[in-house]
């Protein structure tokens, strides 16, 4: 055996109580050494088959940490074992045990695979041990999330049933806060506001409500359990299974009536106040320490996720992205986890991560559509498409300026605007900051939606102008018919500030300030002679 | 492909024709003088400047250009030709260099690209969520020596954060550049499309009067007056502070910069100059800090910086491929910023004004030099002074910045806490009549009276 090995079965040797701190190790070790992925499975699911019954939970709580946050390669080794191994464990264990392997069970049921949409363990390993329980009579016919039927029995997990929990919960964090100035509780508590907010501002899918609910469930078990305040009571859930439904819904049950001392004692034991050392041996004497709760592990339902809130959700179903935004987010979030470790891993990754390819593309053939003229890419999805062709438009018409043609057509000369241009004066502090850069871009919107049908007659041979109205102190201008902005240039000639290449808009020739390029009313003009007015539809010129 | 002066009666057509194959991975490292153009187009691959992707099949014109074509995700070729530009006085004894090289750096600048692009994704995410806290997106300082690479390595975080959808404001403090400004001035600006390659600097166009086939930028600037931060330490922090404020209002009012964060490109600065460090570090809330090529300037900021929790310290190799650029060169290429603040590119001309005006109407100002000892001397002015006796010899050839004060405007204060409106050439001061003739970059009348005279010179 391996030395990493070796030493990963001491520690594991040493999982006799809820060890977070432990797990969490262990976890990282596995994460670090895929290579021996192999000898770390078979360590653990041994462990899980030979400890004795009260501490088989936690090697296989260990086993569902490892899925969890590393996934790949260890989740695929077990997965066709992990009926057997739930099974094993199920057959030697107390009622209290039970109760948690339910829970960890309903985690795996909606967890999928870091970074993938595959579920955690294989799907037919998955209904297996769901059907067991079902005989068992500890899962309600409630379906899973293969069966796309929502139980008709219990009260469907809502919005608002979900905003009532954290109601509840707000006003125990916040007593805490007061009392002690932990930042974790600070993060969970800010965790709950946003996930409110979110419940207010938007409708979510039944599994994504079930996942808050573990959540939830998971929150107030780790912030009740060691010293229950009163907590309000939980609406139970009307099933037919109610005693064994209400169980699973807050398994820690610290407010249930006290039935015996041992059952106490067992509780304890499963979530980790106690530590119970004992030989393996029939008949030795086991020995109890305390143990702070906080170190205790809980399993969770992990989805990926930049934040908190993220890890609560899905990631997509928070904000509305588009598929190259998805994709971005995707890549991201794992960058986040690689960087988000110890002091020095944002260096450690600068100077060791391999790009991975999928990372790469987000800069190159994740936007799959590059503009032939510039090189600017677009993504394929309904949003790069739209501004694709908004820039393709863009091109056409500013190659037409700068060339001087496109307006042949109509024979009015219009091709001789010139583009003579110079440089703007910056601007000052106030007006940069309060500047936006899309007016700088291609993708402006159209403010006007509906231009005029022009039908009036314009001189040809000279570049046009309009004069900036005396009055007037604003120099921009935008033409009507492509929105394009339009700014003053002096005229040397007349001693003028004027608009150049451009006319008043007939349709409205007493207002001064509304103004036309010449190049895009002729072309409208054409459009309007050809198609006999049919063009009225389109929004702008191609 | 038909090059004026190159007919097709040349003796030899083909050999003016180079084709290079880059491979994946690998980068063309180019020299090219200013009295050459190189005439180049990708024929196939993705090819990139320093984060900036080219065009396919797209004839592209560089000169007075010292950088590298990186093949990112696959073999790239490449077809170029060299032109002499005539008229280009060539008293440059460089010529056209080019080699392969597969030593690169562009894993390491990616993965801090992708680290500062996650910061940006989830300081996004927490706006959207918490529309009522909002938080500012990575700002990021770089730092290092003389020529480790600096500059290519802010244009690489812009250009790929403009891939990814992100605008980060990218913020010049080497007053020897002019970044979308003249050398002797630090600005900033949202970088909110790609960077035009094809001008001086490798930037691109302000906004102008008419169209450009590349969207323009719109930074704001400071002025500082001289190419070294060393003629004035004092003016140079007091201008940094100023660009941070107005910088971070922007990041207040615009969304999308906010999210974006900062770049902030420097001079070489070393531990000895910590106090300046210090400064831009709290002017722009500096929470990422990049340092080139340089371990123990990492390690020394290290120590410095132990008490602030929410800095991160990061090394990255200086890139092989940087090459000492020579003060000439360096001032050949302020010259060309210059010339194309007034009249344009080949590409895209633009129409400067000439004009005279009255020295009478104007109040100039210079930026003291406090290198000598006068600094310590406490009654002297520490930033600004009067010019005191306008003159040729004192004005000819001179680059004047123009503030954005009002007419009316007499107080130094604001003088201090103006912008650049923009500047004006001075080709010749006549001392009996007292008129400047100047170039203005746009016509009309002159716009402001309160100007700044700089030690940048330029010759028409
Ligand atoms: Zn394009
Ligand atoms: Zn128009």
């Amino acid at each position: 055996m391996s030395d990493i090995l070796e030493s990963y079965q001491q520690t594991l040797s040493e999982l006799t109580f809820n060890s977070r701190p432990i797990i969490e190790t262990l976890t990282t070790i596995a994460k670090e050494n895929p290579t021996v992925a192999d000898g770390i499975i078979d360590l653990i699911t041994q462990r899980i088959r030979r400890a004795i019954p009260q501490h088989k939970l936690f090697a296989l709580y260990l086993l569902d940490s490892i899925c969890k946050t590393v996934g790949n390669p260890y989740n695929i080794l077990v997965g066709y074992d992990v009926y057997n191994l739930f099974i094993d464990v199920w057959k030697v264990v107390d009622e209290a045990t039970r109760t948690r392997l339910v829970a960890l069970f309903e985690t795996w049921k909606i967890s999928k695979v870091r970074g993938g949409g595959e579920s955690l363990f294989p799907r037919d390993q998955l209904d297996k041990v769901e059907g067991f329980l079902k005989k068992v009579g500890k899962l309600t016919s409630a379906p899973t999330q293969s069966q796309s039927q929502k139980s008709q029995s219990g009260p469907v997990l809502s919005n608002s049933k979900l905003i009532s929990d954290i109601n509840q919960l707000i006003p125990i964090f916040e007593a805490k806060l007061k009392r002690t100035n932990d930042s974790k509780l600070n993060d969970k508590f800010r965790a709950l506001n946003q996930l409110k907010i979110i419940l207010t501002n938007q409708q979510m899918k039944p599994q994504e409500l079930q996942a808050v609910q573990n959540q939830l469930n998971a929150i107030k078990e780790q912030e009740l359990s060691p010293a229950p305040p009163s907590l309000p009571p939980i609406p139970p859930k009307p099933v037919i299974h109610q005693q064994h439904q209400q169980q699973q819904q807050q398994p820690p049950q610290p407010l249930q009536p006290i039935v015996n001392a041992s059952q106490i004692f067992n509780d304890l034991i499963l979530s980790g106040l106690v530590k119970k050392e004992q030989e393996p041996i029939p008949g030795s004497k086991p020995n109890y320490t305390l143990v702070f709760p906080t170190i205790k592990y809980v399993p969770k339902t992990e989805i990926p996720g930049v934040d908190v809130l993220a890890d609560i959700l899905n990631p997509n179903s928070n904000i509305q992205r588009s598929e190259y935004q998805k994709l971005k987010f995707g890549e991201l979030v794992q960058i986040s986890k690689a960087i988000s470790g110890d002091d020095n891993s944002l260096q450690k990754f600068i100077n060791t991560n391999k790009p991975s390819h999928s990372s790469v593309q987000l800069l190159y053939n994740s936007k799959a559509s590059k503009c032939s003229i510039c090189g600017k890419r677009f993504s394929t999805d309904q949003e790069g498409s739209t501004k694709k062709r908004l820039h393709l438009d863009w091109h056409f018409r500013i190659n037409k300026k700068l060339t001087g043609t496109g307006s042949g057509a109509t024979g009015t000369g219009g091709g001789v605007v010139s583009n003579v241009q110079s440089r703007s004066w910056y601007l000052d502090d106030y007006d940069w900051a309060n500047f936006k850069d899309e007016q700088l871009l291609e993708f402006a919107t159209p403010e006007v939606a509906q231009t005029a049908t022009i039908n009036s007659n314009i001189p040809s041979g000279v570049v046009p102008y309009v004069v900036v109205p005396s009055a007037d102190t604003n120099m921009n201008n935008k033409c009507l018919i492509c929105l394009e902005q339009v700014k003053a240039s002096y005229n040397d000639e007349i001693g003028e500030w004027c608009w150049m290449g451009c006319i008043k808009s007939p349709n409205d020739s007493k207002n001064l300030r509304k103004i036309v390029h010449i190049t895009c009313f002729n072309d409208r003009k054409r459009a309007t002679d050809t198609e006999d007015g049919n063009t009225r539809k389109r929004g702008k010129l191609a | 492909m038909s090059i004026p002066g190159f007919g097709t009666d040349s003796n030899d057509p083909v050999t003016s024709t180079a084709i290079i194959n880059i491979p994946h991975k690998s980068e063309w490292r180019i020299e090219i003088p200013f009295k050459t153009t190189l005439d180049f187009t990708v024929t196939s691959g993705v090819a990139e400047i320093f984060g900036t992707e080219l065009p396919l099949n797209v004839h592209i014109h560089l000169s007075g250009v010292k950088c590298a074509i990186y093949a990112p995700i696959e073999d790239v070729s490449i077809s170029y030709h060299l032109i002499d530009n005539i008229g280009e006085l060539s008293s440059e004894d460089n010529e056209f260099s080019e080699y392969i090289s597969t030593e690169s750096c562009m894993d390491n600048y990616l993965n801090l690209h992708l680290a500062i692009e996650q910061k940006r994704q989830s300081c996004t995410d927490h706006n959207i969520l918490n529309p009522g806290e909002l938080i500012m997106g990575p700002r990021v300082l770089v730092l290092g020596g003389d020529a480790c690479g600096k500059t290519s390595l802010c244009k690489i975080l812009s250009g790929y954060a403009v891939k990814m959808d992100s605008c980060p404001v990218l913020v010049n403090l080497n007053p020897r550049d002019g970044v979308f400004a003249l050398p002797g001035s630090i600005s900033a600006t949202p970088v909110s499309d790609s960077f035009d390659l094809e001008t001086s600097g490798g930037y691109g166009f302000t906004t102008t009067s008419g169209s450009l086939a590349h969207n323009p930028k719109q930074p704001i600037v400071k002025n500082f007056g001289f190419s070294s931060i060393r003629e004035n330490l004092d003016l140079y922090k007091y201008q940094i502070s100023q660009l941070g404020i107005t910088v971070l209002s922007r990041l207040e009012q615009d969304l999308s910069v906010r999210n974006g964060g900062v770049i902030i490109d420097t001079p070489s600065l070393d531990i000895k100059d910590f106090s300046v460090i210090e400064n831009i570090v709290s002017d722009f809330q500096v929470n990422i800090l990049v340092v080139i090529g340089n371990e123990k300037l990492s390690i020394d900021l290290g120590k410095k910086f132990k008490h602030k929790s929410n800095l991160d310290i990061v090394k990255v190799p200086g890139s092989p491929g940087v090459v000492d650029v020579n003060e000439s060169f360096i001032r050949r290429v302020q010259e060309q910023t210059i010339k194309e603040y007034f009249n344009g590119t080949n590409k895209t001309r633009l129409s400067p004004f000439k004009t005279d005006i009255d020295l009478h109407d104007l109040v100039i100002y210079k930026p003291v030099v406090t290198r000598d000892l006068m600094s310590s001397l406490s009654f002297l002015p520490k930033y600004y002074a009067i010019l005191e006796e306008p003159s040729s010899s004192n004005l000819d050839n001179s680059i004047i910045a123009i503030t954005q004060l009002p007419q009316t405007n007499k107080s130094p204060r604001d003088l201090l806490n103006s912008s650049v409106l923009g500047y004006v050439h001075v080709s010749k001061f006549d001392d009996d009549k007292k008129k400047l003739k100047v170039l203005l970059p746009f016509p009309g009348v002159f716009p402001r009276n309160v100007l700044i005279a700089t030690n940048i010179g330029y010759n028409e």
